[in-house]
Protein backbone atom coordinates (compact mmCIF):
# COMPACT_ATOMS: atom_id res chain seq x y z
CA UNK A 1 0.00 0.00 0.00
CA UNK A 2 1.25 3.50 -0.87
CA UNK A 3 1.10 6.31 1.63
CA UNK A 4 1.81 8.95 -1.02
CA UNK A 5 1.18 8.69 -4.74
CA UNK A 6 1.94 11.35 -7.30
CA UNK A 7 1.13 11.18 -11.00
CA UNK A 8 2.68 13.68 -13.39
CA UNK A 9 2.88 16.21 -10.55
CA UNK A 10 4.08 19.54 -11.88
CA UNK A 11 4.64 22.92 -10.29
CA UNK A 12 5.96 25.95 -12.06
CA UNK A 13 6.95 29.29 -10.53
CA UNK A 14 6.96 31.59 -13.51
CA UNK A 15 9.72 30.34 -15.81
CA UNK A 16 11.06 27.91 -13.21
CA UNK A 17 9.80 24.34 -13.16
CA UNK A 18 10.19 23.16 -9.60
CA UNK A 19 8.47 19.82 -10.15
CA UNK A 20 8.39 18.28 -13.58
CA UNK A 21 5.78 15.54 -14.11
CA UNK A 22 6.86 13.69 -10.99
CA UNK A 23 5.37 10.25 -10.68
CA UNK A 24 6.25 8.29 -7.57
CA UNK A 25 4.74 5.98 -4.98
CA UNK A 26 5.96 5.97 -1.41
CA UNK A 27 5.34 2.78 0.56
CA UNK A 28 3.54 2.82 3.90
CA UNK A 29 5.39 2.07 7.15
CA UNK A 30 9.07 2.70 7.55
CA UNK A 31 11.39 5.64 7.07
CA UNK A 32 11.65 7.17 3.60
CA UNK A 33 14.54 9.42 2.66
CA UNK A 34 13.81 12.26 0.26
CA UNK A 35 17.04 13.62 -1.15
CA UNK A 36 18.15 15.82 -3.98
CA UNK A 37 20.45 18.76 -4.61
CA UNK A 38 19.43 22.30 -3.68
CA UNK A 39 16.57 23.40 -5.91
CA UNK A 40 15.61 19.85 -6.80
CA UNK A 41 11.99 20.34 -5.75
CA UNK A 42 11.94 18.49 -2.41
CA UNK A 43 10.35 21.31 -0.45
CA UNK A 44 7.94 22.06 -3.28
CA UNK A 45 6.81 18.43 -3.24
CA UNK A 46 6.35 18.50 0.54
CA UNK A 47 4.41 21.75 0.39
CA UNK A 48 2.09 20.43 -2.29
CA UNK A 49 1.44 17.26 -0.31
CA UNK A 50 0.59 19.34 2.77
CA UNK A 51 -1.76 21.66 0.89
CA UNK A 52 0.44 24.73 1.34
CA UNK A 53 0.78 25.29 -2.40
CA UNK A 54 -1.15 23.96 -5.34
CA UNK A 55 0.29 22.04 -8.27
CA UNK A 56 0.05 23.46 -11.77
CA UNK A 57 -0.43 19.99 -13.20
CA UNK A 58 -0.83 16.33 -12.34
CA UNK A 59 -2.37 14.77 -9.29
CA UNK A 60 -1.39 13.31 -5.95
CA UNK A 61 -2.88 11.56 -2.99
CA UNK A 62 -1.84 11.31 0.64
CA UNK A 63 -3.09 8.49 2.88
CA UNK A 64 -5.62 7.63 0.21
CA UNK A 65 -7.12 11.13 -0.12
CA UNK A 66 -6.52 13.52 -2.97
CA UNK A 67 -4.44 16.59 -2.22
CA UNK A 68 -7.42 18.67 -3.33
CA UNK A 69 -8.98 17.96 0.07
CA UNK A 70 -6.08 18.15 2.53
CA UNK A 71 -8.49 18.44 5.43
CA UNK A 72 -9.34 14.77 5.03
CA UNK A 73 -5.81 13.74 5.96
CA UNK A 74 -4.36 16.76 7.82
CA UNK A 75 -5.15 15.32 11.26
CA UNK A 76 -3.22 12.15 10.35
CA UNK A 77 -0.08 13.96 9.26
CA UNK A 78 2.62 15.56 11.41
CA UNK A 79 5.04 18.03 9.90
CA UNK A 80 8.31 19.78 10.55
CA UNK A 81 8.83 22.03 7.57
CA UNK A 82 12.15 23.78 7.23
CA UNK A 83 13.05 25.46 10.52
CA UNK A 84 10.78 24.94 13.54
CA UNK A 85 8.26 27.80 13.79
CA UNK A 86 7.10 28.94 17.21
CA UNK A 87 6.15 32.07 19.11
CA UNK A 88 9.45 32.97 20.81
CA UNK A 89 7.88 34.69 23.83
CA UNK A 90 5.74 31.68 24.69
CA UNK A 91 6.92 28.62 26.57
CA UNK A 92 7.46 25.35 24.75
CA UNK A 93 4.40 23.97 26.50
CA UNK A 94 2.18 26.93 25.55
CA UNK A 95 3.27 26.64 21.93
CA UNK A 96 2.34 22.96 21.91
CA UNK A 97 -0.95 23.63 23.74
CA UNK A 98 -1.83 26.19 21.08
CA UNK A 99 -1.23 23.63 18.33
CA UNK A 100 -3.08 20.93 20.27
CA UNK A 101 -6.11 23.18 20.62
CA UNK A 102 -6.04 23.98 16.91
CA UNK A 103 -6.03 20.28 16.07
CA UNK A 104 -8.47 19.33 18.86
CA UNK A 105 -5.90 17.03 20.42
CA UNK A 106 -6.24 16.12 24.13
CA UNK A 107 -3.72 18.13 26.16
CA UNK A 108 -2.32 14.92 27.68
CA UNK A 109 -0.51 14.44 24.36
CA UNK A 110 1.53 17.58 25.10
CA UNK A 111 3.13 15.87 28.09
CA UNK A 112 3.64 12.68 26.10
CA UNK A 113 5.51 14.34 23.24
CA UNK A 114 7.56 16.52 25.60
CA UNK A 115 8.79 13.33 27.27
CA UNK A 116 9.31 11.66 23.89
CA UNK A 117 11.70 14.37 22.65
CA UNK A 118 13.40 14.92 26.02
CA UNK A 119 12.09 18.43 26.71
CA UNK A 120 10.09 17.70 29.83
CA UNK A 121 11.56 19.87 32.58
CA UNK A 122 12.44 22.67 30.17
CA UNK A 123 8.89 22.96 28.86
CA UNK A 124 7.98 26.12 30.80
CA UNK A 125 10.90 28.13 29.47
CA UNK A 126 10.24 30.58 26.65
CA UNK A 127 11.27 29.23 23.27
CA UNK A 128 13.49 32.27 22.67
CA UNK A 129 15.90 30.86 25.29
CA UNK A 130 16.15 27.52 23.47
CA UNK A 131 19.21 26.44 21.51
CA UNK A 132 18.82 25.43 17.86
CA UNK A 133 18.82 21.79 18.92
CA UNK A 134 16.11 22.31 21.53
CA UNK A 135 13.96 24.17 19.01
CA UNK A 136 14.47 21.24 16.67
CA UNK A 137 13.29 18.85 19.37
CA UNK A 138 10.26 21.06 19.94
CA UNK A 139 9.55 21.02 16.21
CA UNK A 140 9.60 17.24 16.26
CA UNK A 141 7.34 17.25 19.32
CA UNK A 142 4.85 19.43 17.43
CA UNK A 143 4.96 17.00 14.52
CA UNK A 144 4.30 14.07 16.85
CA UNK A 145 1.45 15.80 18.67
CA UNK A 146 -1.38 14.18 16.74
CA UNK A 147 0.26 10.74 16.94
CA UNK A 148 0.24 10.82 13.13
CA UNK A 149 0.28 7.97 10.65
CA UNK A 150 2.55 10.01 8.40
CA UNK A 151 5.37 12.24 9.59
CA UNK A 152 7.04 14.65 7.20
CA UNK A 153 10.30 15.99 8.62
CA UNK A 154 12.58 18.44 6.89
CA UNK A 155 16.17 18.17 8.22
CA UNK A 156 15.05 16.70 11.58
CA UNK A 157 18.55 16.47 13.07
CA UNK A 158 19.55 20.00 12.11
CA UNK A 159 21.33 21.68 15.03
CA UNK A 160 21.40 18.60 17.26
CA UNK A 161 24.58 17.46 18.97
CA UNK A 162 25.88 13.92 18.26
CA UNK A 163 23.99 12.42 21.20
CA UNK A 164 20.82 14.20 20.10
CA UNK A 165 21.26 12.93 16.55
CA UNK A 166 21.52 9.35 17.76
CA UNK A 167 18.46 9.86 19.99
CA UNK A 168 16.31 11.29 17.19
CA UNK A 169 17.58 8.63 14.80
CA UNK A 170 16.38 5.96 17.23
CA UNK A 171 13.03 7.73 17.60
CA UNK A 172 12.52 7.80 13.83
CA UNK A 173 13.50 4.14 13.51
CA UNK A 174 11.05 3.22 16.28
CA UNK A 175 8.26 5.14 14.60
CA UNK A 176 8.97 3.37 11.31
CA UNK A 177 9.08 -0.03 12.99
CA UNK A 178 5.77 0.66 14.74
CA UNK A 179 3.88 1.10 11.50
CA UNK A 180 4.26 4.87 11.04
CA UNK A 181 5.56 6.30 7.80
CA UNK A 182 8.28 8.91 8.24
CA UNK A 183 9.42 10.96 5.27
CA UNK A 184 12.77 12.58 6.02
CA UNK A 185 14.05 15.26 3.71
CA UNK A 186 17.73 15.87 4.36
CA UNK A 187 21.06 16.81 2.91
CA UNK A 188 22.85 14.72 5.50
CA UNK A 189 23.23 11.54 3.51
CA UNK A 190 24.90 9.68 6.36
CA UNK A 191 21.70 10.27 8.33
CA UNK A 192 19.56 9.05 5.47
CA UNK A 193 21.72 5.96 5.09
CA UNK A 194 21.55 5.23 8.81
CA UNK A 195 17.81 5.63 9.20
CA UNK A 196 15.92 5.06 5.96
CA UNK A 197 14.36 1.93 4.54
CA UNK A 198 13.43 3.55 1.24
CA UNK A 199 15.08 6.28 -0.79
CA UNK A 200 13.64 8.80 -3.23
CA UNK A 201 16.08 10.92 -5.22
CA UNK A 202 14.85 13.87 -7.27
CA UNK A 203 16.75 16.34 -9.39
CA UNK A 204 15.40 19.33 -11.31
CA UNK A 205 11.94 18.23 -10.16
CA UNK A 206 12.28 14.87 -11.86
CA UNK A 207 12.44 11.45 -10.27
CA UNK A 208 15.92 9.96 -10.42
CA UNK A 209 15.41 6.97 -8.16
CA UNK A 210 12.78 5.47 -5.88
CA UNK A 211 13.33 2.15 -4.20
CA UNK A 212 14.46 0.29 -1.11
CA UNK A 213 17.68 1.44 0.49
CA UNK A 214 19.05 -2.09 0.08
CA UNK A 215 18.72 -1.67 -3.69
CA UNK A 216 20.70 1.57 -3.52
CA UNK A 217 23.39 0.00 -1.43
CA UNK A 218 23.69 -2.81 -4.00
CA UNK A 219 25.00 -0.15 -6.33
CA UNK A 220 28.01 0.37 -4.12
CA UNK A 221 31.27 -0.77 -5.63
CA UNK A 222 34.40 -1.83 -3.88
CA UNK A 223 37.69 -0.23 -4.71
CA UNK A 224 41.18 -0.35 -3.34
CA UNK A 225 43.08 2.74 -2.32
CA UNK A 226 46.83 2.30 -2.54
CA UNK A 227 49.80 4.57 -1.93
CA UNK A 228 53.48 3.91 -2.75
CA UNK A 229 56.10 4.21 -0.03
CA UNK A 230 57.68 7.13 -1.91
CA UNK A 231 55.25 9.69 -3.33
CA UNK A 232 57.59 10.24 -6.28
CA UNK A 233 56.54 6.76 -7.47
CA UNK A 234 52.84 7.62 -7.82
CA UNK A 235 53.08 8.32 -11.55
CA UNK A 236 55.18 5.24 -12.25
CA UNK A 237 52.81 3.02 -10.24
CA UNK A 238 49.77 4.40 -12.04
CA UNK A 239 51.37 3.77 -15.43
CA UNK A 240 52.40 0.23 -14.47
CA UNK A 241 48.93 -0.70 -13.20
CA UNK A 242 47.16 0.90 -16.13
CA UNK A 243 49.32 -0.97 -18.61
CA UNK A 244 48.47 -4.18 -16.74
CA UNK A 245 44.75 -3.50 -17.34
CA UNK A 246 43.72 -2.04 -13.96
CA UNK A 247 41.33 0.95 -13.92
CA UNK A 248 43.24 3.52 -11.88
CA UNK A 249 42.48 7.09 -10.90
CA UNK A 250 44.80 9.33 -8.92
CA UNK A 251 43.45 11.23 -5.93
CA UNK A 252 46.32 13.37 -4.64
CA UNK A 253 49.05 10.89 -3.59
CA UNK A 254 46.66 7.96 -3.48
CA UNK A 255 45.64 5.76 -6.37
CA UNK A 256 42.08 4.44 -6.42
CA UNK A 257 41.83 1.11 -8.23
CA UNK A 258 38.47 -0.30 -9.29
CA UNK A 259 38.77 -3.73 -7.72
CA UNK A 260 37.31 -5.78 -4.90
CA UNK A 261 38.94 -7.20 -1.81
CA UNK A 262 39.56 -10.47 -3.68
CA UNK A 263 42.03 -8.69 -6.02
CA UNK A 264 43.98 -6.89 -3.30
CA UNK A 265 46.77 -9.46 -3.25
CA UNK A 266 47.08 -9.33 -7.09
CA UNK A 267 47.34 -5.57 -6.85
CA UNK A 268 50.07 -5.81 -4.25
CA UNK A 269 51.97 -8.29 -6.43
CA UNK A 270 51.63 -6.02 -9.48
CA UNK A 271 53.10 -3.11 -7.53
CA UNK A 272 55.95 -5.28 -6.26
CA UNK A 273 56.51 -6.48 -9.85
CA UNK A 274 57.04 -2.85 -10.83
CA UNK A 275 59.58 -2.51 -8.01
CA UNK A 276 57.33 -0.38 -5.82
CA UNK A 277 56.56 -1.04 -2.17
CA UNK A 278 53.11 -0.03 -0.99
CA UNK A 279 52.74 1.90 2.24
CA UNK A 280 48.95 1.73 2.16
CA UNK A 281 46.39 -0.73 0.78
CA UNK A 282 42.83 -0.22 1.91
CA UNK A 283 39.68 -1.83 0.54
CA UNK A 284 36.72 0.60 0.62
CA UNK A 285 33.15 0.93 -0.69
CA UNK A 286 31.30 3.83 -2.33
CA UNK A 287 29.39 5.84 0.25
CA UNK A 288 25.77 6.85 -0.27
CA UNK A 289 27.16 10.31 -0.92
CA UNK A 290 29.15 9.03 -3.90
CA UNK A 291 26.16 7.13 -5.25
CA UNK A 292 24.03 10.22 -4.77
CA UNK A 293 26.51 12.41 -6.62
CA UNK A 294 26.64 9.87 -9.42
CA UNK A 295 22.83 9.84 -9.63
CA UNK A 296 22.44 13.59 -9.53
CA UNK A 297 25.37 14.46 -11.73
CA UNK A 298 27.44 16.37 -9.14
CA UNK A 299 25.55 19.60 -9.67
CA UNK A 300 24.07 22.25 -7.44
CA UNK A 301 20.51 22.28 -8.66
CA UNK A 302 20.04 25.98 -8.01
CA UNK A 303 23.00 26.97 -10.11
CA UNK A 304 23.00 24.41 -12.89
CA UNK A 305 21.62 25.06 -16.36
CA UNK A 306 20.51 28.57 -15.54
CA UNK A 307 17.75 27.25 -13.29
CA UNK A 308 18.48 29.80 -10.60
CA UNK A 309 16.12 29.20 -7.72
CA UNK A 310 13.70 31.77 -6.46
CA UNK A 311 14.40 32.23 -2.73
CA UNK A 312 11.61 30.79 -0.69
CA UNK A 313 10.04 29.01 -3.58
CA UNK A 314 12.14 26.27 -4.94
CA UNK A 315 14.29 24.41 -2.50
CA UNK B 1 -13.78 27.59 14.35
CA UNK B 2 -13.90 27.60 18.14
CA UNK B 3 -10.75 25.46 18.14
CA UNK B 4 -8.96 28.09 16.08
CA UNK B 5 -10.10 30.87 18.43
CA UNK B 6 -8.86 28.94 21.47
CA UNK B 7 -5.57 28.20 19.76
CA UNK B 8 -5.08 31.85 18.80
CA UNK B 9 -5.98 33.01 22.30
CA UNK B 10 -3.33 30.71 23.75
CA UNK B 11 -0.74 32.48 21.60
CA UNK B 12 -2.13 35.96 22.22
CA UNK B 13 -2.20 35.70 25.98
CA UNK B 14 1.51 36.41 26.36
CA UNK B 15 2.15 38.70 29.33
CA UNK B 16 4.56 40.94 27.38
CA UNK B 17 2.20 41.32 24.43
CA UNK B 18 -0.76 42.14 26.68
CA UNK B 19 1.35 44.47 28.80
CA UNK B 20 2.32 46.48 25.72
CA UNK B 21 -1.24 46.58 24.37
CA UNK B 22 -3.03 47.36 27.61
CA UNK B 23 -0.21 49.58 28.84
CA UNK B 24 -0.35 51.79 25.75
CA UNK B 25 -4.13 51.97 25.94
CA UNK B 26 -3.99 52.91 29.63
CA UNK B 27 -1.26 55.46 28.99
CA UNK B 28 -3.22 57.16 26.19
CA UNK B 29 -6.46 57.09 28.20
CA UNK B 30 -4.80 58.82 31.15
CA UNK B 31 -2.80 61.22 28.99
CA UNK B 32 -5.62 62.34 26.72
CA UNK B 33 -7.98 62.80 29.67
CA UNK B 34 -5.51 65.04 31.44
CA UNK B 35 -4.73 67.08 28.33
CA UNK B 36 -8.37 67.27 27.30
CA UNK B 37 -9.63 68.47 30.67
CA UNK B 38 -6.89 71.08 30.92
CA UNK B 39 -7.54 72.18 27.36
CA UNK B 40 -11.34 72.38 27.70
CA UNK B 41 -11.27 74.15 31.08
CA UNK B 42 -8.93 76.75 29.56
CA UNK B 43 -11.42 77.50 26.79
CA UNK B 44 -9.11 76.27 24.02
CA UNK B 45 -10.24 74.96 20.66
CA UNK B 46 -8.47 72.57 18.32
CA UNK B 47 -7.48 73.64 14.82
CA UNK B 48 -9.80 72.27 12.13
CA UNK B 49 -8.61 69.06 10.51
CA UNK B 50 -6.52 67.88 13.43
CA UNK B 51 -5.89 64.21 12.72
CA UNK B 52 -8.68 62.29 14.35
CA UNK B 53 -8.75 64.28 17.58
CA UNK B 54 -12.06 65.74 18.75
CA UNK B 55 -12.23 67.47 22.16
CA UNK B 56 -15.67 68.27 23.58
CA UNK B 57 -16.88 71.69 24.67
CA UNK B 58 -17.05 72.63 28.36
CA UNK B 59 -20.84 72.12 28.32
CA UNK B 60 -20.41 68.65 26.88
CA UNK B 61 -17.75 67.87 29.48
CA UNK B 62 -20.12 68.82 32.27
CA UNK B 63 -22.99 66.74 30.85
CA UNK B 64 -23.56 63.10 31.96
CA UNK B 65 -21.58 61.83 28.94
CA UNK B 66 -18.62 64.05 29.89
CA UNK B 67 -17.28 61.26 32.10
CA UNK B 68 -16.49 59.14 29.03
CA UNK B 69 -15.57 61.96 26.62
CA UNK B 70 -11.90 61.02 26.92
CA UNK B 71 -12.53 57.67 25.27
CA UNK B 72 -13.87 59.28 22.11
CA UNK B 73 -11.15 61.93 22.16
CA UNK B 74 -8.42 59.28 22.28
CA UNK B 75 -10.21 56.92 19.92
CA UNK B 76 -7.82 57.31 17.03
CA UNK B 77 -4.78 56.88 19.29
CA UNK B 78 -6.33 53.67 20.60
CA UNK B 79 -7.04 52.85 16.97
CA UNK B 80 -3.42 53.18 15.96
CA UNK B 81 -2.40 50.94 18.86
CA UNK B 82 -5.04 48.38 17.87
CA UNK B 83 -4.02 48.48 14.21
CA UNK B 84 -0.38 48.00 15.17
CA UNK B 85 -0.99 45.04 17.44
CA UNK B 86 -3.40 43.26 15.10
CA UNK B 87 -0.83 43.79 12.34
CA UNK B 88 2.05 42.60 14.53
CA UNK B 89 0.38 39.38 15.56
CA UNK B 90 -0.82 38.66 12.02
CA UNK B 91 2.52 39.37 10.37
CA UNK B 92 4.32 37.29 13.02
CA UNK B 93 2.57 34.18 11.69
CA UNK B 94 4.30 34.79 8.37
CA UNK B 95 7.68 36.03 9.64
CA UNK B 96 8.04 33.13 12.09
CA UNK B 97 6.91 30.55 9.56
CA UNK B 98 4.11 29.51 11.91
CA UNK B 99 1.61 29.91 9.08
CA UNK B 100 3.03 26.73 7.52
CA UNK B 101 2.21 24.73 10.64
CA UNK B 102 -1.20 26.35 10.99
CA UNK B 103 -2.26 25.67 7.40
CA UNK B 104 -0.89 22.13 7.53
CA UNK B 105 -2.93 21.54 10.71
CA UNK B 106 -6.08 23.32 9.49
CA UNK B 107 -6.10 23.38 5.70
CA UNK B 108 -9.39 25.31 5.57
CA UNK B 109 -7.97 28.80 5.52
CA UNK B 110 -11.20 30.78 5.99
CA UNK B 111 -11.75 29.34 9.48
CA UNK B 112 -8.09 30.06 10.27
CA UNK B 113 -8.61 33.71 9.39
CA UNK B 114 -11.98 33.90 11.11
CA UNK B 115 -10.55 32.29 14.24
CA UNK B 116 -7.71 34.80 14.36
CA UNK B 117 -10.17 37.67 13.98
CA UNK B 118 -12.37 36.14 16.69
CA UNK B 119 -9.49 35.85 19.15
CA UNK B 120 -8.29 39.38 18.42
CA UNK B 121 -11.83 40.67 18.96
CA UNK B 122 -11.79 39.11 22.43
CA UNK B 123 -8.48 40.77 23.35
CA UNK B 124 -9.65 44.05 21.81
CA UNK B 125 -12.72 43.89 24.06
CA UNK B 126 -10.40 43.51 27.05
CA UNK B 127 -8.27 46.44 25.84
CA UNK B 128 -11.40 48.56 25.43
CA UNK B 129 -12.38 47.69 28.98
CA UNK B 130 -8.93 48.71 30.23
CA UNK B 131 -9.32 52.01 28.37
CA UNK B 132 -12.75 52.60 29.90
CA UNK B 133 -11.58 51.85 33.43
CA UNK B 134 -8.48 54.04 33.16
CA UNK B 135 -10.61 56.75 31.56
CA UNK B 136 -12.99 56.80 34.54
CA UNK B 137 -10.12 56.69 37.03
CA UNK B 138 -8.33 59.56 35.26
CA UNK B 139 -11.31 61.74 34.36
CA UNK B 140 -12.67 62.29 37.86
CA UNK B 141 -9.51 63.70 39.52
CA UNK B 142 -8.52 65.56 36.33
CA UNK B 143 -11.92 67.29 36.18
CA UNK B 144 -11.81 68.11 39.87
CA UNK B 145 -8.35 69.60 39.51
CA UNK B 146 -9.41 71.67 36.49
CA UNK B 147 -12.58 72.93 38.17
CA UNK B 148 -14.97 71.18 35.78
CA UNK B 149 -18.30 70.31 37.39
CA UNK B 150 -18.89 66.59 37.66
CA UNK B 151 -22.32 66.87 39.29
CA UNK B 152 -24.09 65.34 36.27
CA UNK B 153 -21.62 62.48 35.78
CA UNK B 154 -23.58 60.05 37.88
CA UNK B 155 -26.72 60.35 35.74
CA UNK B 156 -27.42 57.27 33.61
CA UNK B 157 -23.97 56.08 34.58
CA UNK B 158 -24.25 52.50 33.30
CA UNK B 159 -25.80 53.58 30.00
CA UNK B 160 -23.15 56.26 29.47
CA UNK B 161 -20.29 53.87 30.18
CA UNK B 162 -21.80 51.03 28.13
CA UNK B 163 -22.48 53.27 25.14
CA UNK B 164 -18.99 54.77 25.20
CA UNK B 165 -17.46 51.31 25.57
CA UNK B 166 -19.49 49.89 22.68
CA UNK B 167 -18.77 52.80 20.36
CA UNK B 168 -15.05 52.65 21.05
CA UNK B 169 -15.03 48.87 20.69
CA UNK B 170 -16.73 49.03 17.28
CA UNK B 171 -14.25 51.64 16.08
CA UNK B 172 -11.27 49.65 17.36
CA UNK B 173 -12.51 46.50 15.64
CA UNK B 174 -12.42 48.32 12.31
CA UNK B 175 -8.94 49.67 13.08
CA UNK B 176 -7.82 46.16 13.93
CA UNK B 177 -9.25 44.65 10.76
CA UNK B 178 -7.41 47.32 8.78
CA UNK B 179 -4.13 46.29 10.46
CA UNK B 180 -4.85 42.62 9.79
CA UNK B 181 -5.62 43.23 6.12
CA UNK B 182 -2.47 45.25 5.48
CA UNK B 183 -0.39 42.65 7.39
CA UNK B 184 -1.89 39.81 5.33
CA UNK B 185 -1.13 41.69 2.12
CA UNK B 186 2.37 42.82 3.11
CA UNK B 187 3.30 39.94 5.48
CA UNK B 188 5.20 42.59 7.44
CA UNK B 189 4.19 44.25 10.69
CA UNK B 190 6.45 47.24 10.04
CA UNK B 191 4.95 47.87 6.62
CA UNK B 192 1.42 47.44 7.95
CA UNK B 193 1.98 49.86 10.82
CA UNK B 194 3.72 52.39 8.58
CA UNK B 195 0.87 52.30 6.05
CA UNK B 196 -1.87 52.46 8.70
CA UNK B 197 -0.37 55.22 10.79
CA UNK B 198 0.94 57.09 7.76
CA UNK B 199 -2.51 57.07 6.24
CA UNK B 200 -4.26 58.47 9.30
CA UNK B 201 -1.66 61.02 10.29
CA UNK B 202 -0.54 62.14 6.84
CA UNK B 203 -2.73 61.08 3.92
CA UNK B 204 -6.10 61.68 5.54
CA UNK B 205 -4.97 65.01 7.01
CA UNK B 206 -3.71 66.09 3.59
CA UNK B 207 -7.02 65.15 1.96
CA UNK B 208 -8.89 67.14 4.61
CA UNK B 209 -6.68 70.14 4.00
CA UNK B 210 -7.73 70.24 0.35
CA UNK B 211 -10.59 72.67 0.75
CA UNK B 212 -13.40 71.23 -1.37
CA UNK B 213 -12.52 67.58 -1.11
CA UNK B 214 -15.32 65.62 0.57
CA UNK B 215 -13.81 63.91 3.62
CA UNK B 216 -16.82 62.58 5.52
CA UNK B 217 -16.25 59.04 4.27
CA UNK B 218 -12.56 58.85 5.15
CA UNK B 219 -11.56 56.07 7.49
CA UNK B 220 -10.23 58.16 10.37
CA UNK B 221 -13.19 60.55 10.23
CA UNK B 222 -15.63 57.66 10.05
CA UNK B 223 -14.11 55.77 12.96
CA UNK B 224 -13.82 58.90 15.03
CA UNK B 225 -17.54 59.43 14.45
CA UNK B 226 -18.29 55.83 15.46
CA UNK B 227 -16.27 56.21 18.64
CA UNK B 228 -18.01 59.51 19.46
CA UNK B 229 -21.49 58.17 18.75
CA UNK B 230 -21.71 60.47 15.71
CA UNK B 231 -20.11 63.80 14.89
CA UNK B 232 -20.94 67.05 13.12
CA UNK B 233 -19.36 65.67 9.96
CA UNK B 234 -20.87 62.17 10.01
CA UNK B 235 -24.07 60.96 11.67
CA UNK B 236 -23.73 57.85 13.84
CA UNK B 237 -25.83 55.65 11.54
CA UNK B 238 -23.91 56.74 8.47
CA UNK B 239 -20.61 56.16 10.27
CA UNK B 240 -21.68 52.65 11.26
CA UNK B 241 -22.69 51.79 7.69
CA UNK B 242 -19.41 53.16 6.35
CA UNK B 243 -17.45 51.25 9.01
CA UNK B 244 -19.33 48.07 8.13
CA UNK B 245 -18.40 48.64 4.50
CA UNK B 246 -14.72 49.08 5.39
CA UNK B 247 -14.75 45.90 7.51
CA UNK B 248 -16.50 43.85 4.83
CA UNK B 249 -14.17 45.05 2.11
CA UNK B 250 -11.13 44.42 4.31
CA UNK B 251 -12.15 40.95 5.43
CA UNK B 252 -13.12 39.84 1.93
CA UNK B 253 -9.77 41.08 0.60
CA UNK B 254 -7.83 39.36 3.40
CA UNK B 255 -9.90 36.20 2.98
CA UNK B 256 -9.32 35.95 -0.74
CA UNK B 257 -5.58 36.54 -0.31
CA UNK B 258 -5.24 34.04 2.55
CA UNK B 259 -7.22 31.36 0.70
CA UNK B 260 -5.63 31.77 -2.71
CA UNK B 261 -2.03 32.67 -1.98
CA UNK B 262 0.66 29.99 -1.72
CA UNK B 263 2.13 29.48 1.70
CA UNK B 264 5.82 29.74 1.00
CA UNK B 265 8.12 31.73 3.28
Amino acid sequence: MSVVTTTGLTRRFGPITALDRLTVELPAAGVIGLVGPNGSGKSTLIRILLGLIRPTGGSASVLGSTIGSPRSYASRVGVLIESPAFIPGLSARANLVSLARLRRIPLERVDAVLVQVGLMGRDREPVKRFSVGMKQRLGIAAALLSDPELLVLDEPTNGLDPAGIVEIRELLRDLGRNGRTVIVSSHQLSEIEAVCDHLVVIRFGELVFSGPMTEVLKRTREHVDIAPEHTADVGRLQAALSSAGWAVTAVDDVLRVAAGADRAADLNRAAAGAGITLSRLIVTQDSLEEIFLEMTGRVDGELANGRAAVPGRVA
Amino acid sequence: MLAVVRSELTRLLQPRFLLIWFGLVALFAAMVNTIMVTFVSGGGSLPPGAPGVAFPSLAEMESPSGLMAGLAAAANLFGVVTLSLWATTTAADYSSGLIRLLVAAEPRRWPLLAGKVGALLVVTAAATTVAAIVNVLAAVPAAAAAGISTAAWGTDLVEVIATAWLNLYLALCVWGVLGLVIAVLSRSAAVAIAIGVGYVLVVESLIKMVGDAPSDWLLGTTLSAVASGGSEAVAYGTALILALGYVTLGLVTAGVVVVRRDVTD
